[in-house]
């Protein structure tokens, strides 16, 4: 095999896990950026996931599958932005919540599909599918970059995120910016999560809830700072690690456990040297991110 | 019309026993509503949960839970959302198992009080292995600023694939029928006591004397979890670091103004949350688990984290933590019971979890604030 033909080969075999791992953290970012702390992501990532499977194989159609997986993530994202924001309560509690409610609600979903048809490898997308969804999730993180850092809305955004009190007081409506910001940014992470799913994995299990995934792409989030641009490069790399950590593990004779170890191992590091160093001033979480905005007296 | 939330200048007296009760109804309504949903009878449902609160299974995870929840308390007052119980539960039981079975392994020719001194022996590393676990989350929070959330879940994933690991390698039995386990624990190290009542065939004494058997077959562990709740009283109310970790929790800044010393606070918060999940997790090694079985996490019943749910329904109160492990102990049997009824199974438990902390972590807010309706 000639070099462009292995490279070609390794781009399209990574092209969904890194658009997994890109989209999941780009929208849990988005979340961030307007101070809505997120632990809700590994229970939405598997929930996404499993909706996604489910409605593939009730359509025919990935691409619906996809779609329904963003727009109930949407809803779910626009919940938590209105309970964070109009009431005086604990972002994590609520995140944390929400992650044992999405494994369970995921479990419900999912598991009558994989009853009926057993493998949905045939629901799922195709090899020829792969660049163009890789393509597409860059597209949406350029498209998120510039929304963020060239509009008003974006500024409005990070305003949110960073002081709410100051924001509210220069005229932005604070609820309904995060509640723009809550339900994009799961939106975008419902459909990465389809492609856990439907473009690279290509089969559901129910015990996958387990796997973690979405606590490395809230890693991955963290370390990049929540920058779109900054964040693609730190998906390849953690998607790689994934992806490869078996392949890795036969070539050097590595037990399967130790392979599974390195991506969590990586993300202590990285999170490590993100704190360590200017990286940390440079790319700094917003100030605000999950504290109480509460006024005195407020209306609901 | 409007709704105002406005903060309450005086507390209610009956809101926060309310608000759980609310949280727990609007959890069993949620899923029964979605089981409904999916073919299975509500009213099934409602007696499969309401069931699960008398049956004798309850006694083993309440007391289980009771230890969790109390060291889980320690970190939480501080603040510190330690979310690693899961994984410090079995990073202590590796010194465990390296003691009872490899460094002190029980034979017929050992003397008498070898058990006792083994069983000490393994409380003592597993609680130092808990505490050692806890304390790095501990440092990387207070030294380097990294949020103990995070930290503390990819530590339970680190917990998992080593204790597999060790499972795969140096642990691996070698009376196991081709299972991937370590060895059973040699009965002489069990903390059980077991007892065989006689039935009478009357369903309520039966009933009760089930209970009694349960709770003297787990005696060890009542005395373990008075242990740890006396110990966790001890330290709020009777030491300087109890104290700190309360300030820390309500007013930091207030401890810096006064020179403590913050990041020290900090670590010995998560230490000795860690080290209390070690002396749980020693008991429930000796009493209950008695091997590990690859793959861990495909195993784990879960409890690091049902500890979670504990802690907070318990408002962070330790008085309340019992009452707050029994509710948690008896959905947790729901799920089980649902299954055996034939009403789903894990996702039942999972969404019977999810539902319950999402409205309570929801309504939590109606003990500080109030909702008043203005025209």
């Amino acid at each position: 095999m000639s070099l462009e033909h292995y490279i070609v080969n390794s781009i399209i075999e990574l092209a969904p896990v890194f658009a997994t791992f890109y989209l999941v953290a780009l929208g849990h970012s988005l979340f961030e950026k307007a101070g809505l702390l997120d632990l809700a992501i590994d229970g939405v990532f598997f929930m996404s996931s499993s909706i996604a499977v489910g409605v593939a194989v009730a359509s025919g159609s990935p691409v619906i599958g996809t779609i329904v997986a963003a727009i109930s993530a949407m809803l779910l994202g626009a919940a938590l932005a209105f309970l964070m924001t109009s009431l005086p309560i604990s972002h994590g509690a609520i995140g944390l919540s929400m992650m044992f409610l999405g494994y369970g609600i995921g479990i419900i979903v999912g598991y009558p599909a994989r009853l009926e048809v057993g493998s949905i490898a045939m629901y799922a997308y195709g090899e020829s599918e792969a660049m163009a969804i890789m393509a597409v999730s860059i597209a949406i993180g350029v498209f998120v970059h510039i929304i963020l850092k060239y509009t008003k809305l974006g500024a409005a955004i990070r305003a949110c995120g960073e002081n709410p009190h100051a924001a509210a007081s220069l005229g932005v409506n604070v609820l309904l910016i995060r509640l723009i910001a809550g339900a994009a940014g799961f939106a975008i992470m419902g459909a990465g999560s389809s492609f856990f799913t439907l473009a690279w994995q290509k089969f559901w299990d129910p015990k996958s809830y387990t796997l973690g995934y979405g606590w490395l792409a809230f890693t991955a989030a963290l370390t990049s700072g929540r920058h779109p641009i900054v964040l693609m490069p730190i998906s390849l790399v953690f998607g790689g690690l994934i992806f490869y950590r078996v392949k890795i593990g036969v070539m050097y004779g590595v037990e399967k456990d130790v392979a599974n170890l390195v991506p969590f191992i990586a993300a202590l590091a990285a999170m490590l040297i993100f704190y360590s160093t200017k990286l940390k001033k440079a790319l700094a979480p917003p100030a605000s991110l999950g504290k109480i905005y509460y006024r005195e007296e407020r209306t609901i | 019309m409007r709704f105002i939330v406005v903060r309450r200048t005086r507390s209610h007296p009956y809101i926060r026993p309310l608000v759980i009760v609310l949280s727990l109804l609007t959890g069993m309504m949620l899923v029964a509503i979605l089981l409904t949903l999916i073919g299975a009878h509500p009213l099934a449902t409602i007696v499969a949960i309401a069931y699960s609160f008398i049956t004798p299974q309850v006694v083993k995870d309440m007391v289980l839970l009771t230890m969790l929840g109390c060291a889980l308390l320690i970190s939480f007052k501080g603040a510190l959302w330690n979310v690693g119980a899961e994984g410090q539960l079995y990073t202590a039981i590796i010194p465990i198992v390296w003691i009872t079975l490899y460094v002190a392994p029980w034979s017929a020719s050992s003397p008498p009080y070898q058990s006792i001194l083994v069983t000490l022996a393994s409380i003592t590393a597993a609680a130092i292995f808990g505490a050692m676990w806890g304390a790095i989350a501990g440092v990387l929070r207070a030294y380097v600023g990294i949020d103990e959330v995070p930290v503390t879940l990819i530590m339970n994933y680190i917990a998992y694939y080593l204790v597999n690991l060790l499972i795969l390698g140096p642990f691996r039995g070698r009376y196991v029928y081709g299972y991937i386990r370590t060895d059973d624990l040699p009965d002489a190290y069990k903390l059980n006591i077991n007892v065989v009542m006689q039935r009478t065939g009357n369903a309520f004494i039966d009933g009760f004397l089930e209970f009694i058997r349960v709770i003297v077959y787990y005696a060890y562990w009542v005395l373990a979890a008075i242990l740890v709740a006396l110990l966790t009283w001890i330290v709020f109310n009777h030491t300087s670091i109890g104290l700190k970790i309360k300030i820390l929790g309500s007013n930091p800044e207030f401890l810096k103004a006064v020179g403590v010393d913050v990041r020290r606070t900090i670590v010995m918060a998560l230490t000795l949350s860690g080290l209390l999940v070690g002396i749980a997790s020693a008991t429930y090694y000796l009493g209950d688990l008695t091997r590990l079985t690859y793959p861990i996490q495909a195993q784990t019943a879960g409890y690091g984290y049902l500890a979670i749910l504990v802690a907070w329904l318990s408002m962070l109160e330790l008085q309340l933590i019992p009452i707050s492990a029994y509710i948690v102990s008896s959905l947790r049997n729901a799920g089980r019971n649902m299954q055996i009824f034939g009403l789903g199974g894990l996702e039942s438990t999972l969404i019977l979890l999810g539902s319950i902390l999402l409205t309570y972590s929801t309504l939590r807010f109606l003990t500080e604030y109030e909702v008043r309706v203005v025209k």
